[in-house]
């Protein structure tokens, strides 16, 4: 092996030798139906599902696997700050241009040339013109921009996911368009063209910044406002309790990105209110878009806050400074707990004022008042204000929920555990779309399942509350927590269920539908078993 | 004899096909300064890590004060002063804000001590962790481990933060003061000379095994120095100690 080319191509083999495998093999096997079951020339009736089974599904989870096979997303934090190209890799003497353009040529290659062999082997129905060359352009192109933008470092934890979803959305809203102006080929290439070298420039930017260890930190406060923070007299005084302690340290350290994330993103919502003055409909888009801001967000901001350590290389394992503090496993869980709920109210606050100021300011405060009126007059004012409120207040625990709920996965500090549960995650996701194709489109499905609901939700509320009392019993006979603390914590779940069971009666007070599956989901609905899990995760990762 | 502040009876473990530790058993008196030396690689951090409770005993015992560090942490680890060789103080944190949120966490915290220690090691309070040299950094992490007066402080490699002019003085006074005052140190090093002189009892370990655990002054007087026990007792090849 005599070149840095064969070498970074030699690793992404070696390592990924087996998914690869894979790859090729699906190709062949999609391959041999169109080749050898098939008859030449005979006209192929595929219905939605069996194509999305076949092709569609596959082609998909192909096609990210291989964008997080060619962007080291495998090896990375995607959440963390730094970049997620291997720092290993920044002291071989090679150049920035070697660095970035070889992954980036395998990578574009590789997902060009599986749409080829997928156009061209696979079964694809008849009567639809599949253009051949851009759709492979598409796919180099969103590849080459995955990389560049996840190797680029950021300021805040969770930045990088949300810069890459908008600009590789940004990139297909554009190709969309352009298929919506039935634009030919030749067009779809002028514009799908120049973003792999506009993509190679700004990964070359990206790898060199990191090469130098320039990673920007807006965690804190802007650079002039450090200087006052510095001015300011810092607290002295000791903290109340190792707890709290606890609480401030976990707060520094993620409780700020979550509310830093939602007020980057606010200013650009809220001003749409300003180009939507006379559409209703549209105001109020705009509103729910600020109102799911929070709890995206804390999607992506929880799981940096699962992780035991996100800024070291091996980022799975509690760091001794973490681990030798003379805290339980429990105690170090209801800091990070405390500081999801300081975090949720801390974004909510942003959104809470934001949102009727830039109402009021952008005129669309009556197009609100006007539908409240309305509602008011249906349903009364009581009730009115009640659903209002609930809607925020399950906005605000959906929140939280987010930012606990992968706790018990990132902080079980097993890398397999870890990347098997996106691996589920993704793939529940891609198939999710298809298994709700084929459940809108088939009413026989639909009879069964309405008619099985009860079943299904029974067998999900055993499944919860035998992981449940399984999760007690551990935490019992590991002392991880008290007999006390474990009642105490039953009773709180019991009155939240009661609670939304109540509320769920109130509002669903129909006779369609019956009270027994509202319990049923009010037990599903309030976490239990994997916070329960959290203490017996970290406990797991900390004692090894 | 008083009860030992740590004993580790028959203790295992491997990770993979490697045998980090052997069936190891140790224990340790109080008011002892208690050397480990051994290689790279030879199960000092291993044997380091079961005594902090980071990792569970597969096979064997740890006791530290009489009690599981891995089923009571709060109540060993409330104890022990600990600095941990990888040195992996939060970058973000000011050297006041580390001092005031490590306080929280030990009773006998003394604020008199730290301020003290704080100026010996010419630390800013408003300089972030990130920014300190390494060995102010490896200093940091000694004030927080020191001024709670532990009773038992748990030096895991503390000299390779530091440098060689200032850590014979710095590591040398607090060992003394600390074994003085009736605590107890152990102190993991693969530089023989340094060992030498703060110990009071060394323990060499060799791929896992202990291979000697004796008074320094009976070592010394069986062998003309550590180093050459170390020979005797390790092998040439693995004599540690070189880089000093």
């Amino acid at each position: 092996m005599r070149s840095p080319a064969l070498a970074i191509g030699w690793e992404f083999r070696r390592r990924h030798r087996w998914g690869l495998t894979a790859v090729a093999g699906y190709l062949f096997v999609v391959a041999m139906i169109r080749f050898l079951i098939l008859e030449p020339g005979e006209p192929v009736l595929v219905d939605s599902g069996r194509f999305a089974a076949l092709v569609s599904v596959p082609l998909t989870a192909t096609f990210v696997y291989l964008l997080a096979v060619f962007s080291f997303g495998f090896a990375g934090d995607l959440a963390a700050r730094h970049s997620i190209y291997p720092a290993r890799m920044f002291t071989l003497p090679v150049t920035n241009a070697a660095l970035v353009g070889w992954p980036m040529l395998y990578g574009t290659a590789a997902v060009a040339i599986l749409w080829l062999a997928a156009r061209l082997f696979a079964v694809w129905p008849s009567g639809i013109e599949i253009p051949l060359v851009w759709p492979a352009l598409l796919a180099a192109a969103l590849l080459a921009w995955t990389q560049a933008l996840t190797w680029m470092p950021y300021g805040l934890p969770g930045m990088r996911l949300i810069v890459a979803v908008l600009c590789l959305a940004a990139l297909e809203t554009v190709v969309l368009v352009a298929i919506h102006f039935k634009a030919g080929e030749p067009r779809m290439v002028a514009i799908l063209a120049p973003q792999l070298p506009l993509a190679y420039l700004v990964a070359r930017f990206a790898v060199a910044r990191a090469r130098r260890g320039d990673v920007p930190d807006w965690r804190g406060l802007s650079a002039r406002s450090g200087e006052t923070t510095n001015v300011l007299p810092r607290p002295r005084d000791h903290f109340a309790s190792p707890g709290r302690a606890q609480v401030w340290f976990e707060w520094r350290r993620h409780g700020r990105s979550l509310p830093a994330l939602v007020g980057l993103l606010l200013p650009f919502e809220l001003a749409l209110l300003w180009l939507a003055k006379d559409a209703a409909a549209f105001v109020f888009e705009i509103l729910f878009l600020v109102l799911i801001t929070p709890p995206f967000m804390a999607a992506f901001t929880g799981w940096t806050g699962s992780k035991p350590h996100p800024n070291v290389g091996d980022s799975y394992g509690v760091p001794p400074f973490s681990a030798t503090r003379p805290l339980t496993s429990a105690e170090l869980i209801a800091a990070k707990l405390k500081m999801a709920m300081w975090s949720t109210l801390a974004a909510w606050l942003l959104v809470l004022v934001a949102m009727p100021l830039a109402l009021e300011w952008s005129g669309t405060w009556s197009v609100v008042t006007e539908r409240a009126r309305h509602m008011n007059d249906a349903i009364g004012t009581p009730r009115a204000a009640t659903v209002v409120l609930l809607i925020l207040a399950g906005f605000i625990v959906a929140t939280w929920k987010q930012l606990v709920q992968s706790l018990h996965i990132g902080l079980t500090g097993r890398e397999w555990m870890v990347k098997g549960s996106v691996l589920l995650t993704l793939t529940f996701l891609i198939l999710l779309g298809p298994i709700v194709e084929w459940i809108r489109d088939s009413p026989s499905v639909q009879r069964a399942l309405w008619n099985a609901l009860p079943l299904i939700l029974a067998g999900l509320v055993g499944l919860k509350m035998s992981a449940a009392a399984w999760i007690a019993t551990r935490l019992d006979r590991s002392r991880l927590l008290g007999d006390r603390a474990l009642v105490l914590g039953a009773a709180c779940w019991v009155l939240a269920v009661f609670a939304l069971y109540g509320v769920l009666v109130w509002f669903f007070s129909t006779p369609f539908v019956a009270h027994y599956l509202l319990a049923l989901i009010a037990i599903l609905a309030v976490p239990l078993a994997r916070i329960s899990a959290a203490p017996l995760a970290l406990a797991w990762n900390r004692h090894r | 004899m008083s009860e030992s502040v740590i004993s580790v009876s028959e203790l295992t473990r491997r990770f993979g096909a490697t045998t980090a530790l052997d069936s190891v058993s140790v224990s340790l008196p109080h008011g002892a300064v208690y050397g480990l030396v051994g290689a790279n690689g030879a199960g000092k951090t291993t044997l380091i890590r079961h005594i902090l409770g980071l990792l569970r005993a597969e096979s064997g015992s740890v006791r530290v004060f009489g009690l599981d560090p891995v089923a009571d942490p709060v109540a060993v680890l409330s104890r022990i002063g600990y600095l941990s060789e990888e040195n992996d103080l939060p970058g973000w944190m000011r050297v006041d804000e580390l001092i005031r949120y490590t306080s929280a966490f030990y009773p006998k915290w003394d604020d008199a001590y730290a301020e003290e220690l704080r100026r010996a090691f010419a630390l800013d309070p408003a300089a972030k962790i990130k920014d300190l040299s390494r060995g102010q950094r490896a200093r940091a992490g000694l004030l927080i481990a020191l001024a709670h007066r532990p009773e038992l402080l748990v030096l895991d490699e503390p000299s390779s933060g530091l440098d060689p002019i200032v850590r014979r003085d710095i590591l040398g006074a607090v060992i003394r003061t600390i074994a003085d005052e009736g605590r107890t140190v152990l102190f993991s090093s693969h530089l023989l000379d340094e060992v030498e002189e703060v110990a009071d009892h060394v323990t060499m370990i060799d791929h896992g095994r202990i291979v000697l655990s004796a008074p320094l002054d009976a070592i010394k007087e069986s062998h003309r120095s550590l180093n050459e026990a170390f020979i005797a007792h390790v092998g040439s090849a693995a004599t540690p100690g070189a880089e000093a």
